[in-house]
């Protein structure tokens, strides 16, 4: 897959090989019967220096000098000799008769996949010592994702990726577990200069995909490499090549939002309305005393006709053409023409079904045009990328338009300089939620607003305005449609440039320097409307305008000396590096009014908003400044012992002068025993290795930039007042904002690594096993500060906490060929994880600061608390609904308590249900994820398929409190589960009594209720695919032509009751509540690979 | 070549050398932005805005349960009003009407952390002043220290009235040095007073700004920390002076502004009768400077002013009480609620179908008090009834009215720059004249000048005679308005104490004063029993067999602080 990279590196495998080689040889003895020679080229007709030749069977052999000619001896004509070399296909030729036998060897895409990028250098997979995966670039394109990370969803032990499925979303990426209280984002190296997002790179552009997960393999990274690493690389053209390539890959399809949750029908909601009352009666030992303004008072609901004529509820109907006249005349939903009059239709049937009005069928198409080609001394790549997906949502969608140009010369024959360069414009519209867009499940938005709305709301009016709960009896939700057709002409988008220069020189034989200055320029821009509406209860009361604009620029400059030399047995491998960043410096304006003269987009500008409306806000930031140096050391002994020290110091600005220097240092050693005498008749093993290694992994993510400051601020909104009483503005004040910290540090992961790499049955079967735990220490922990000392001061973050993660990463590739047409590959990866808040701070048990405690309507379902896992939930346990009376009284005393209602576990046994009965209810932490990847190739065909699985985690379905409850907001939609409901006749049922009290008992505390299993398997891509016969593609001068139709997220099992159980969130302290989950549905795809 | 490598040599050394300079210590020191540091704070300029702060406080900001409004607090807990709106809004108010709120209630949290906020602002004045710079005078340390205390004075009086016992935080501890280490084992009367007799000693009469607090809002104020301690003498000390002396401060002698109702419109903002208020804004850029506590509190209806959410209504009692008799005078034998005293109101009737108002004889401030079916609903139109109220069943049929915008105020006194238009720039008052009258009036009666405290009440209702609501086509008076003075001289201490009592339940209801009052007076437990009794039969879902009990004086103190200091710091108090 990485041919560039094998002549990126074929000197230095030249080289190894050459001494290999030798050192095998070294102790073979050899009786001579004929002599052959001959000369081994690469697949560019030059000569192959290095190539080991053996004597199949025996030790005899030699290795091609470095004009690629070799000579030995073979016992005799019968004798097979076996051409090798690291990156290529090896070759077995019977010598027969022939003296002089040339051979050409053509490189071994699987072979060379095993050479892995680690950042500051490039290492084969053979000699790693440390925990490091990686992933088939065609793997990161199959899925038609904005984001890059996304599709490491199952394809990569040991990561976690929690993603929703709203395109412009960033995806919740956690290298073996959650090592803090915050800032577990992996850190991302594109082409070497780090990143904090990859949102903007084209799939099609990756090379290479690496992923270090241990401080063997990261801790040259050193401060930053805690929560993993993830390495990119960008495509590069080939030297040498005589030709232009030019790669179109193409894919155009759909997503199907597929059906929302079953909500009650018209005529059923009005019965359970009546049900309510009739409990709520029975309950109070008095008569039913129904009534709502759209069903009549009497003994049955009556459907009405029309639920809203000029602010009449219940009206029958239908109206005569001439009534229909005048209501028509009457009608009005423009405010600057007198008040609103409406005439909303009841939807009848099924009613309206609000998420099949809020989703569409969504399309997105993908092109990408990649042109390689190089010279002797030079090689370039341009790629070109547009993309453009909608999400099911209306009005959500996602636009990439990339430019990439990389390219490399030789100056010299000793002195390469190079660049890579994308220049990127993103746009993502209507994407909702924090963070990126992770946070959408957690937010009341559109896609809950679709289980609010009762279904006798028909989306319209009768004559074209939205209808809404202005019709009364409905409570307040809004009417999503309308809420998503208001974004319709908001608009934002980035615009970015991102690259850099380097220069290599190899200064003498086997020393090689580096420098490389990247950066990265980012600029943004938005506008936004928000409209005055007319059809809800609750309005917003004014047309409002907002527009803003900012730019970052990042950079990176990084200088590195590698120095590579065996002596015998001995191969050393040196490097030692300088790197200086910024992580970004920028500025931001917006401002935002309403009520302009004119609603016209045309017209509406800030400047056309009236001024006492404006507000104009902007923010300067300087970034935080890191200063490093970094050293590693790999040692071989005889190809079989493998040893590697890291070592990196980090200075940070985020940190005092006290204590802003970090060395994080990481030791490894890796053991080939297939090398091993005792295992050579083991023909079975190709290649076995053990490893372990013990390092330290810095983190400071989690902190802010001033933690060593304590600071003042003044804002209009926190700390400003009319002094001179003006009514009409206010004097800023200031107030204390941060209490400083000058003597935080690093928090350091310690993380420990048994594994082994083996390859056996020549080849067919890979397997990678690791057994590791990361112990994070001195984490930084914002350890809440009383709020006597205000709460508007920031804690300062101190070194305080622990946490555990430990698990074990698995990956097994079984592949081969049944017949010589039909090949296979089966790849299985799987990865445990235990995480655990160890310590707090001294005498703290909990975390009970703001973001780490968010309350959903009251409810507060996550708790982090020691000896749990992050973001647990948290509540009271319902050991089942109250049957009767007496049961509610042999029960422990429980405020709210009635037949029907949740009945609270009294776990302290002290005959009252006080918040000390409140556990831990379960953790969104999956214990065990994995994906199995399946390839069968027949002839030109090719079938994948792909199922990713997460097992054991949680989810917190807040969204039943909205759906599952008369009571909440009573009006409002009700769930189809209420038909299940707790009734004297129905005392099994798990749905509480349809009533209408909120307390203690029922819906005003968190509970168990709402804890479901979110464990699920999905079947997440099935691509079938054609590549056209080698002769028809000559015949029209093509390399290669693959058509292929792809299926995602086909089939889901899950029992959760939820949209979808890929639930997110804010990550790390809160996550996994869905509130109103961004399902990922079903879509299609079908494309075009096209090379000539 | 030697030549060549030794051109290479120097490119790496000046390469080396160039990231060495760039990574010295000082690439590593980069400042915050966008922020000031405690040393640019000391001057006067520094000072005063760092005053500005601490005055900012003063409505909780953002923190809607800190405001000193106190609707949940004192008035819907004093029986005032019940929340409103329907079972699931807001539903952590529920178990506090309901007096059945535990420690880990939020908005109990909410209350404290806005008022210790509140605390650490007047701290931080305190502790920069004794860092100050050069250009701040001696004078300036007084004139700053005197309104900081005063503030601080004020927090502290609202955290003593709902949690008794607080940790005292004042300059001298700061965290890390000594704050998470007090004990609220300490009464806090003592201090509370001196803040005040600190600034009653040090403010002047008039500022130049007028919401600065002056000496007599000081006075005012300390005359109240005595009441609330039973220290009567020395209160009517006060409250004697602040009435026969009192300006306001822009300069305005004390008195009672003409008509009731004009209390709680924006252009009155600062009147005679104003003696501390919250200066509200509207249109400053952030809604946070325009009574953000009260967004909810408005009628529900998209035709109704404020749109939104139907909380804080006024309770059946609190509209009984404002029957009166032939004579004028209020039913202070609390027969209010006898079935034939009973308010009429629209329970149960839709606004389609035709309603009559109540004929009987009425209190005028019960129609600036309260919205109610058929009634002029400020300037707006007569209060349709239920298409106004969000769920009848749950918060019966009364609408709040105080503090509420009018018509005439929309774009003024009203900022529409969020979600919703229930955002006002109307001062809120939080010692008005009336108040110091009624408070007078009690110091008056436990200290024997039962004339005196007759003559104070009088002239409340002098004024409330003089308030009548009219209907909006200006036709005649908005219902039978009959209001009364106390003509016979008061002999009996127990009825004068019921008369100022009742009063005060009139004069000052929905503006948070109820629940301290009852709490203060020791009637809480039956009061409030009586109170729940009625409304609960009544409102079953809001209030049905909900029932006060003693414990619940006192706010539970916020479990998660005790979690961060331990039980043996922040004791918990009794009962929770």
């Amino acid at each position: 897959m990485l041919p560039n990279l094998s002549m990126f590196m074929k000197n230095v495998y030249r080289i190894l090989s050459v001494c290999l080689t030798l050192l095998v040889l070294s102790s073979g003895s050899a009786f001579a019967q004929k002599a052959v020679t001959g000369t081994v080229l690469d697949e560019f007709g030059v000569g192959l220096p290095g190539v080991s030749v053996l004597v199949k069977g025996t030790t005899t052999g030699s290795a091609t000098d470095i004009d690629g000619k070799y000579s030995l001896n073979v016992p005799n004509d019968q004798a097979t000799l076996v051409f090798s070399f690291i990156g290529y296909s090896a070759i077995e030729q019977v010598v027969g008769t022939r003296s002089i036998i040339d051979v050409t060897m053509t490189p071994d895409e699987r072979t060379l996949t095993e050479m892995v990028v680690t950042g500051y250098s490039i290492d084969s997979r053979r000699e790693t010592t440390g925990a490091i995966a990686t992933v088939d670039a065609k793997d990161l394109a199959v899925i038609p994702t904005g984001n890059v990370e996304q599709a490491l969803q199952g394809r990569v032990s040991g990561v976690t990726v929690i993603t929703n499925g709203q395109p412009g979303t960033s995806s919740i990426i956690r290298v073996r577990g959650f090592g803090a209280f915050g800032g577990n984002t992996p850190l991302y190296i594109v082409d070497g200069v780090p990143v904090g997002t990859t949102d903007f790179l084209n799939p099609d552009d990756i090379e290479s995909t690496t992923v270090l997960k241990d401080a063997a393999a990261a801790s040259i990274y050193g401060a930053r490499a805690a929560s993993g690493v993830i390495i990119y690389t960008t495509k590069k053209g080939r030297r040498g090549d005589k030709k232009l390539r030019v790669d179109y890959n193409g894919m155009f399809g759909a997503t199907n939002p597929g059906k929302g949750l079953d909500m009650m029908n018209p005529q059923d909601y009005a019965t359970y309305t009546w049900l309510a009352e009739t409990n709520a009666a029975a309950a109070e030992g008095r008569p039913a005393n129904y009534g709502h303004p759209q069903f009549g008072t009497g003994s049955t609901p009556v459907m009405p006709y029309y639920i809203n004529v000029g602010g009449q509820s219940g009206v029958a109907g239908p109206f005569s053409a001439d009534q229909l006249a005048q209501e028509a005349a009457k009608y009005n939903v423009d405010y600057g023409k007198g008040p609103i009059y409406q005439v909303v239709r009841a939807a009848t049937g099924e009613g309206t079904d609000w998420y099949d009005a809020i989703t569409r069928v969504a399309p997105l198409h993908r092109h990408s045009l990649g042109i390689n080609g190089g010279s002797e001394t030079s090689r370039f790549f341009v790629g070109m990328g547009i993309q453009d997906q909608a999400g099911i949502l209306l009005n959500n969608s996602l636009r990439r338009v990339s430019f990439r140009a990389n390219s490399e010369f030789d100056i010299t024959k000793r002195i390469r300089i190079g660049e890579n360069f994308q220049a990127t414009y993103r746009r993502s519209l209507g994407v909702s939620g924090g963070a990126g867009g992770q946070g959408v499940s957690r937010d009341e938005n559109s896609i809950l607003g679709a289980f609010r709305m009762p279904s006798i709301i028909p989306i319209y009016d009768e004559f074209g305005g939205y209808a809404g709960t202005a019709a009364s009896g409905f409570n307040n939700p809004r009417n999503p449609v309308a809420e998503r057709d208001a974004i319709k002409d908001n608009r934002s988008f980035n615009a970015n440039l991102f690259g850099n220069f380097y220069l290599e020189a190899d200064i003498i034989d086997n020393l090689t320097f580096r420098s490389s200055i990247g950066g990265r320029y980012d600029n943004n821009y938005f506008f936004n409307y928000s409209r005055r509406q007319y059809e809800n209860l609750e309005n917003n009361s004014a047309f409002g305008y907002g527009e803003g604009s900012g730019f970052n620029f990042a950079w990176t400059f990084t200088n590195t000396v590698a120095y590579k030399k065996t002596f015998e047995k001995h191969a050393f491998d040196l490097l030692a590096g300088i790197e200086a960043l910024n992580t970004g410096a920028g500025r931001s304006i917006n401002a935002n009014g309403q009520n302009p003269f004119s609603q016209d987009p045309d017209f509406v500008t800030i400047t056309n908003l009236p001024v006492a409306t404006r507000q104009v806000n902007s923010s300067l930031g300087r970034g935080v400044n890191f200063s490093s140096l970094f050293g590693r050391l790999n040692y071989t002994y005889a190809d079989k012992y493998i040893f590697s020290a890291v070592v990196r110091r980090d200075g940070s600005s985020r940190f005092g002068v006290n204590s802003r220097y970090g060395v994080f240092p990481a030791f490894s050693a890796a053991w080939r025993i297939s090398s091993e005498s005792f295992l050579q008749g083991a023909t079975w093993i190709d290649d076995l290795k053990i490893r372990g290694g013990w390092g330290q992994m810095g983190n400071s993510n989690n902190v802010d930039p001033n933690n060593q400051y304590s600071l003042f601020g003044g804002d209009i909104g926190a700390s400003s007042y009319d002094i001179t009483g003006s009514n009409s503005g206010a004097l800023i004040g200031f107030r204390r904002t941060r209490i400083g910290n000058p003597n935080a540090q690093w928090e350091t992961a310690v993380t420990q690594n048994i594994g082994f790499d083996g390859t056996l049955f020549n080849g067919r079967l890979d397997v990678i096993f690791d057994l590791w735990r990361k112990d994070t220490k001195e984490l930084l922990f914002e350890v809440p500060i009383p709020s006597t000392a205000g709460f508007n001061a920031a804690a300062p973050s101190v070194n305080i906490g622990q946490m555990l993660n430990q698990g074990a990463d698995l990956l097994v590739t079984v592949r081969g060929n049944l017949t010589s047409d039909l090949t296979y590959e089966l790849a299985v990866n799987g990865s445990l994880l235990k995480n655990e808040i160890v310590s707090l701070a001294p005498g703290l048990e909990f975390i009970t600061s703001g973001n780490a405690n968010p309350s959903f309507r009251g409810i507060e379902p996550i708790r982090n608390q020691v000896g749990y896992s992050l973001s647990s939930f948290f509540g009271y346990e319902v050991v089942g609904l109250f049957r009767d009376n007496e049961d509610v009284s042999n029960h422990a005393t429980q405020d709210g308590a009635a037949p029907g209602r949740f009945k609270f576990r009294d776990l302290d046994n002290d005959g009252v249900i006080t918040p000390e009965d409140r556990t831990i209810l379960g953790s969104p932490i999956p214990d065990f994820t994995g994906g199995l990847n399946f390839t069968i190739g027949y002839k030109g065909f090719d079938l994948s398929a792909y199922v990713y699985t997460s097992i054991g985690n949680e989810i917190w379905n807040q969204s039943k409190w909205f759906t599952d409850f008369y009571s909440t907001f009573e009006g409002a939609a009700v769930s189809e589960r209420l038909k299940n409901a707790w009734t004297p006749q129905n005392l099994n049922a798990t749905i509480p009594i349809v009533e209408k009290a909120a307390n203690f008992s029922t819906s005003n505390v968190g509970s168990s209720f709402y804890v479901e299993d979110g464990s699920y398997l999905r079947l997440q891509n099935v691509t079938l695919g054609y590549t056209l016969p080698a002769p028809l593609l000559q015949k029209w001068r093509l390399e290669r032509l693959r058509v292929f139709a792809s299926a995602n997220n086909l089939l889901t099992f899950t029992k959760y009751e939820g949209l979808d159980p890929a639930v997110g969130g804010d990550a790390d302290l809160t996550f996994g509540i869905d509130v109103g989950n961004y399902p990922v549905t079903k879509g299609y795809t079908f494309g075009l690979n096209l090379s000539f | 070549m030697k030549n060549f490598k030794l051109k290479i040599g120097a490119l790496l050394a000046s390469s080396v050398l160039m990231v060495a300079v760039s990574c010295s210590d000082d690439f590593l020191n980069v400042a915050p932005t966008g922020l000031l540091a405690e040393g640019q704070l000391t001057s006067l300029a520094g000072l005063d805005a760092s005053l500005i702060a601490a005055y900012s406080q003063i409505n909780g900001r953002a923190q809607r349960m800190a405001s000193p409004s106190n609707w949940v607090w004192g008035s819907i807990r004093g029986g005032d009003a019940n929340k409103g709106t329907d079972p699931g809004d807001f539903n952590t108010i529920n178990p506090i009407q309901r007096f059945e709120a535990d420690a880990t209630n939020v908005n109990a949290l909410e209350n404290w952390q806005g008022l210790y906020e509140g605390v650490a602002r007047a701290n931080n004045v305190l502790r920069l002043l004794a860092k100050k710079g050069d250009d701040v005078t001696d004078a300036d340390v007084v004139r700053i220290a005197a309104q900081a205390r005063f503030l601080r004075g004020h927090y502290y009086f609202q955290l003593k009235r709902n949690f008794d016992k607080v940790p005292y935080v004042d300059e001298n501890v700061d965290y890390g040095a000594g704050l998470e280490d007090v004990v609220n084992n300490v009464d806090l009367w003592p201090m509370i007073e001196a803040d005040f007799q600190y600034a009653v000693d040090n403010l002047p009469a008039t500022q130049a700004q007028v919401g600065r607090v002056n000496v007599w809002a000081a006075k005012s104020y300390l005359g109240k920390v005595y009441l609330y301690q039973g220290k009567f003498a020395e209160a009517k000390t006060q409250f004697t002076d602040v009435i026969q002396n009192g300006v306001t401060s822009n300069g305005l002698k004390y008195d009672l502004v003409d008509n009731y109702g004009n209390l709680y419109r924006g252009a009155y903002d600062n009147n005679e009768e104003s003696i501390w208020a919250y200066q509200a804004a509207a249109g400053t850029g952030s809604v946070n400077n325009a009574n953000p506590e009260f967004d909810l509190n408005n009628p529900y209806n998209s035709a109704a002013p404020g749109v939104c959410c139907g909380f804080f209504a006024p309770s059946f009692s609190f509209v009984n009480s404002f029957r009166t008799n032939a004579n004028g005078l209020p039913l202070i034998d609390g027969s209010f609620n006898a079935p034939g005293n009973q308010v009429k109101n629209d329970m149960g009737v839709e606004s389609s179908s035709p309603f009559t108002p109540d004929s009987g004889n009425l209190d005028p401030r019960l129609d600036h008090s309260v919205g109610r079916r058929g009634v002029p609903y400020l300037d707006w139109q007569d209060h349709p009834g239920q298409s106004w109220i969000r769920q009848q069943s749950f918060s019966g049929p009364y609408s709040v009215k105080k503090y509420v915008y009018s018509s005439t105020e929309v774009g003024s006194f009203q900022d529409n720059s969020s979600w919703t238009p229930g955002y006002t720039g109307i001062n809120y008052t939080i010692i008005r004249f009336a108040d110091v009258l009624l408070m007078a009036a009690e110091a008056e009666i436990e200290t024997g000048g039962l004339e005196k405290a007759r003559e104070y009440v009088n002239r409340v209702r002098e004024r409330a005679k003089n308030s009548v609501v009219m209907k909006l086509d200006g036709s005649g008076p908005a219902a039978n308005y009959n209001v009364g003075l106390y003509t016979s001289p008061w002999t009996d201490a127990d009825t004068a104490r019921m008369a100022v009592r009742f009063e005060r339940k009139l004069e000052l209801g929905m503006e948070g004063h109820r629940f301290y009052d009852l709490v203060r007076w020791n009637i809480a437990d039956q009061e409030l029993n009586a109170y729940l009794d009625f409304e609960g039969a009544i409102l079953i879902n809001a209030l049905g067999s909900s029932n006060y009990t003693d414990k619940h004086k006192w706010v539970p103190i916020p479990q998660n602080q005790i979690d961060l200091v331990g039980a043996d710091k922040l004791i918990q108090n009794p009962g929770f």
